[in-house]
Formats: C-alpha cells, sequence, structure tokens
C-alpha cells in the first residue's frame, strides 16, 4: 500500500519525467505545491494547459507563436527587413539571436538537424517550406545559423545546395574566439577555425 | 620527463597506494599477481587515459572496491615537465543510475583544471611494453590500429580529437548508407557525409603516414644494432583507401616495393578518397557500411622482406617490439622535445644473452625507465647497480 495517497504520487510522476529532475526534486516540488497556496497551483495548471493549446506554429517561419494568429509578431511586423532570412534549429535560437538586437531580418526554424542516426533526414525538417519562401521572390540573403556541429554542418551545406539556383546570397555564421575571451584558454579546434576564418583589417 | 610521485587509490589490486618515483631507472620486482605489471598499467593510464589491458574502464576498479556504494578509482600523478612540475589526476567513478545500472564516468583534472580526454592526452607521455603486445604484430589489424592510434595521439596534438571526430562521422554515414538500404531514402544527401569522412580521413591518413615514416627511420637503425645487422626492418603503413594504388590492368607491385607516401599532399588524398568514394558508392549501399577509410588500415612489419605478422618466430617478434618501444621514445623525444617515461613488462625473457645486454645499452639513453622482473638476476649487474630495486608485494610497494 501507498504512503502517500495517490494525487501527490501522480504528480511526483509527473515531475519526474521532466528533465535534469530527479526523485528528491520531484517530491520536493510536488510538496511545495501542496502546502502552498491556492492560486500557485492554479495559474500552473492554467499555464500548462494553454501551454499546448494556446500555442501553435508560425505559418511562414515555423517558429512557435499563439494559435489565434496566423504568424507570428515577427513575420507580422511591417518594420522588420523581409529580404532577409535567417535559419536557426531550434525556437529558443531565435530567441538568442533577438537578445543580440543585431538582426532586424526574419527567420526560420528548420526544428532540428540532418542525423540519420536518429532517423531525422531532410524531409523530416522545415526545408521545403523555407525552399517555397524563397521561391516567392523578394528574398536576397539566407543566413545559416545552425550550431557549428558536424550535423549542423551538413545541415548548412544541404542547405547551400537546394538554395543555390537562386541566385541569392547564402552566408554562415562565422565561427572562431568568444567575445572576452582569452586566446590560451580556447581550445586548439575552435582557435584552428578562427584562423582559417580570419579577417582582413 | 619523469614522474615524481605516484598516487593510487582502488586501482586493480592497490586499494591505496602512495610512492615517490625514483628519477632515472626503477626495477620492480616481485613474484606473479602482487601488481608489478599494474602499476606499469597506471601509469600508463594517465598518458593515454585507456587501458593496453582491460577491455573495460569498469575493469581498473578495485573489486573489493566494486561491492561499495560509490566505487571510485583515482590516479594521482605529479611529473617533470621543461622543467616544470606538473600535476595529472584521473578518477574513474561508477555511478548507480537509479534502476539497477551503473554508469561509468571519467574525469581527467590537468594541473587541477577539468580537460577533456582528447585534449589532455600526450600530456604526460609514456611507451609501455607488455609481452601480450605480440598480439600487434600476429593479432587482427584492430590491434595494429589502436597501436598506431596510441602512440600518435601522444606526439601529435589534436590526433585524439581528429579520431574522435572521425568515428562520428563514421557512424552518421554508416547509418544513412543502412538506411538507403532499407528504404532507399536519402540518397541526395550522402555526398556531404562522404565529403566530411573524406576530410577527416585524409587529415589521419596523413598524420598516420607522417607518424609512420619518422618511426620507422629511427627503428631501422635499432632494429639493426638488435640484430646484429642481420635484419632490417622496415615498417609499412597499408590504407584501406590507398591513394598511391595501382591503377587496374596494371600488374601488382609486390608488398615490399617501397611506395614514397610523403610525396603526397592532405588535399590530394582528400580529392582522391573521394572520387573513390563515389565509385565505390552503389557497393556500400549494399553492403550498408563505410568499406574504405582509416577505421580499416593496417600496419605490416617486414624483417628482410618477410611479413613478420605471418612468419616470424617468437624471439623475432619480441625483438621487433622492444626494438619499436626504444624507437617510440625517441620519437615522442623528437616530436616533444622531451622523452616519455618508458615502462616495460618482462622485457628480457625470451632474449639471448647478446640482445638483453644490446637492449640495455639502448635504453641508457632515456630519462626515465621502469621495469618490472620475477627474476632480476636475468639483468645485468652492471645495469641492476645503475637501478633503484623495489619488491612488489600483494599491492605493496617496499625497496630493497
Amino acid at each position: 500500500m501507498a504512503i502517500l495517497p495517490q494525487p501527490i504520487l501522480n504528480l511526483i510522476n509527473a515531475f519526474e519525467r521532466l528533465p535534469g529532475i530527479g526523485p528528491k526534486s520531484a517530491s520536493r516540488l510536488a510538496f511545495f505545491l501542496l502546502r502552498g497556496q491556492d492560486d500557485l497551483a492554479n495559474t500552473l495548471a492554467q499555464a500548462l494547459l494553454e501551454l499546448k493549446s494556446a500555442t501553435s506554429y508560425c505559418a511562414i517561419c515555423y517558429n512557435i507563436t499563439l494559435s489565434s494568429q496566423d504568424v507570428c509578431d515577427i513575420c507580422a511586423s511591417t518594420q522588420r527587413d523581409k529580404s532577409v532570412i535567417c535559419v536557426v534549429e531550434e525556437p529558443l535560437d531565435v530567441l538568442a539571436v533577438e537578445r543580440t538586437g543585431g538582426f532586424n531580418g526574419q527567420y526560420h526554424v528548420l526544428h532540428g538537424v540532418i542525423s540519420p542516426i536518429e532517423g531525422i533526414g531532410p524531409e523530416d525538417l522545415k526545408i521545403k517550406a523555407l525552399i517555397d519562401r524563397v521561391e516567392k521572390g523578394g528574398i536576397s540573403e539566407i543566413i545559416i545559423a545552425t550550431n557549428p556541429s558536424m550535423e549542423g554542418d551538413v545541415t548548412a551545406q544541404y542547405l547551400q545546395k537546394q538554395l543555390l539556383k537562386f541566385g541569392i546570397r547564402i552566408t554562415r555564421l562565422a565561427r572562431g574566439l568568444p567575445v572576452g575571451g582569452d586566446m590560451e584558454y580556447a581550445d586548439q579546434n575552435t582557435l584552428l577555425r578562427a584562423l582559417a576564418g580570419r579577417q582582413e583589417l | 620527463m619523469h614522474l615524481a610521485h605516484l598516487s593510487l587509490t582502488n586501482f586493480r589490486l592497490f586499494h591505496r597506494l602512495d610512492v615517490e618515483i625514483p628519477p632515472r631507472f626503477l626495477l620492480l620486482t616481485g613474484a606473479n599477481a602482487q601488481g608489478k605489471t599494474s602499476l606499469l598499467e597506471a601509469i600508463y593510464f594517465l598518458a593515454t587515459f585507456t587501458s593496453f589491458q582491460a577491455q573495460h574502464d569498469r575493469q581498473l576498479i578495485n573489486f573489493l572496491a566494486l561491492r561499495e556504494d560509490l566505487p571510485v578509482t583515482r590516479l594521482l600523478a605529479d611529473f617533470h615537465q621543461g622543467g616544470h612540475s606538473r600535476r595529472l589526476e584521473v578518477r574513474i567513478i561508477l555511478e548507480n543510475n537509479g534502476n539497477g545500472g551503473a554508469r561509468l564516468r571519467k574525469e581527467i583534472l590537468l594541473d587541477g583544471v577539468r580537460r577533456p580526454a582528447h585534449d589532455a592526452v600526450g600530456q604526460f607521455a609514456a611507451v609501455i611494453f607488455l609481452p601480450q603486445m605480440a598480439r600487434v604484430v600476429e593479432g587482427a589489424p584492430e590491434e595494429r590500429r589502436r597501436y598506431m592510434n596510441l602512440a600518435i595521439s601522444q606526439a601529435f596534438p589534436g590526433y585524439a580529437r581528429l579520431l574522435g571526430e572521425y568515428q562520428q562521422v563514421l557512424t552518421q554515414r554508416n547509418a544513412l548508407l543502412k538506411q538507403i538500404a532499407e528504404s532507399g531514402r536519402g540518397r541526395d544527401q550522402l555526398d556531404y557525409w562522404d565529403e566530411l569522412l573524406a576530410d577527416k580521413g585524409a587529415q589521419l591518413m596523413y598524420a598516420r603516414i607522417k607518424a609512420v615514416e619518422e618511426l620507422e627511420r629511427i627503428v631501422t637503425g635499432i632494429h639493426l644494432r638488435l640484430t646484429r645487422g642481420k635484419e632490417e626492418l622496415r615498417l609499412m603503413y597499408m590504407p584501406a583507401y590507398d591513394p598511391q594504388a595501382q591503377r587496374a590492368g596494371q600488374y601488382a607491385l609486390p608488398i615490399h616495393t617501397t611506395v614514397v607516401r610523403r610525396a603526397m599532399g592532405q588535399d590530394e588524398i582528400r580529392k582522391g578518397f573521394i572520387e573513390r568514394l563515389q565509385a565505390l558508392r552503389n557497393e556500400e549501399i549494399l553492403r550498408g557500411v563505410s568499406t574504405i577509410g582509416p577505421h580499416r588500415d593496417d600496419l605490416r612489419f617486414l624483417a628482410n622482406q618477410v611479413d613478420l605478422g605471418d612468419f616470424g618466430s617468437r624471439g623475432q617478434i619480441r625483438t621487433l617490439l622492444l626494438a619499436l618501444k626504444v624507437a617510440e621514445a625517441a620519437w615522442l623525444k623528437e616530436c616533444k622535445g622531451e622523452f616519455p617515461v618508458v615502462l616495460l613488462d618482462e622485457i628480457l625473457a625470451e632474449l639471448d644473452i647478446q640482445r638483453r645486454n644490446d637492449l640495455l645499452y639502448a635504453l641508457s639513453e632515456c630519462e626515465q625507465v621502469l621495469c618490472t622482473s620475477t627474476d632480476p638476476s636475468m639483468f645485468s649487474p652492471d645495469f641492476v647497480e645503475q637501478c633503484t630495486v623495489w619488491q612488489v608485494v600483494g599491492g605493496q610497494v617496499s625497496s630493497l
């Protein structure tokens, strides 16, 4: 017989399935909610329900947006440069680029990278949608911002080949030393790449 | 380079060992199964972070410690390099993952800073000889690739990392080949993986060509001296994708024909590699694996143009290995400016008296040498005089 009532066990089990949460953290969280004020549990429950029901993918860039709107705020904005598209792996990468404030174009989220081991091919990613976007015209540059991993590189090369026929500018994010970093602490590979991609002063 | 201090916790049969290592020659004596070889194994582990003996790092953990809740093996070494004292620590931790299984975690700290293995390898360098290394000569090509990889990773910075990257490309490419064979999907992606495979592969091959050539230059002389000028040793690097293979229709050249491999640049190798992959594409898809590349390379040892792997006597193979080890030490000295620590397990067994003396003479150049023997009388009195002699009994060390 279980010592704890079933509703608490259910919550603990659910928490445990989250990344980075073990059995101890799960029970602590469950009991915190149990003892806490009613509105905290209610707010959380409401937020969780809405998480799935009230969000959807933007019809243009496949970033996550409210289900009440067809396209995301960035795609709908008239202030942004519609001729430049930055291609990223995940929605969180959009956030990372946005935080810099240095980019005023639009995005395209692939939702993954090519990885044969995991059985992910180009047809499982939003690559067709990107090509359709470019085909419609009005695009002058594609910035490929996949991660500097082996899979990210292969995806970038695949995209480049698919987009070559449109005759637009295709660029890839530079790789090299981190800002404020120290040369002597950079690992060999990063330093090698930085050396290969050095720029004229 | 020399090792000054070694501390082991729960390594093999050593429950706890804490010793100062003498700077020159150390002779470890004792009966069988007392820990002589394990001590050498521990020191070699600090250079390569892998064991030549054990199939799995788990086997390195003291078997009594394995019964504890959180078994931890710790190896700690203070060594001198270029006039500086440095510290290397490796922890092997067996963690319970909660559902009855266990996960092995390896942590490497160089001068107190955590470093990935491919970065820390070769900082402390060592060369090891074990009698069972005869399988490097006689065994499967895999043994020789492993031998090459361990030696080259210590000599060339970046090689270990490259090896890991190549393995990663290989796994992805093989998965893709299988997928194409099964479903016909993804043929258009193969180009990109081919390019990566050829790029990493050509770098690996170039490093191996360079290493084998440099090593051969040194080992031939040593081997000639050990055999009193009777046997001329040659090392033949046999890449699975051979950029210098003769074209179809030509007569095949006999194995001992000299091929000057250094004549080819890395870029040339890469281009030829890609072409070959494209020519083999249909076959590779049918078989579902990558059939050429450094993961299938081989290395052959020829004495007077006879392949020792096939025809070598036990004594010949042993002489070859010892010459190779002395050469490795000299080669590492060339590459890094300092001698590695030389570890020799039962080296004098199976050698005639002449070769024993020649070998000990060849070793006298090295900075620090650790030998084991069940019978110290096999060593010449002159040599023993230069040595510090230790007795190893049941995982404890005492000086004689």
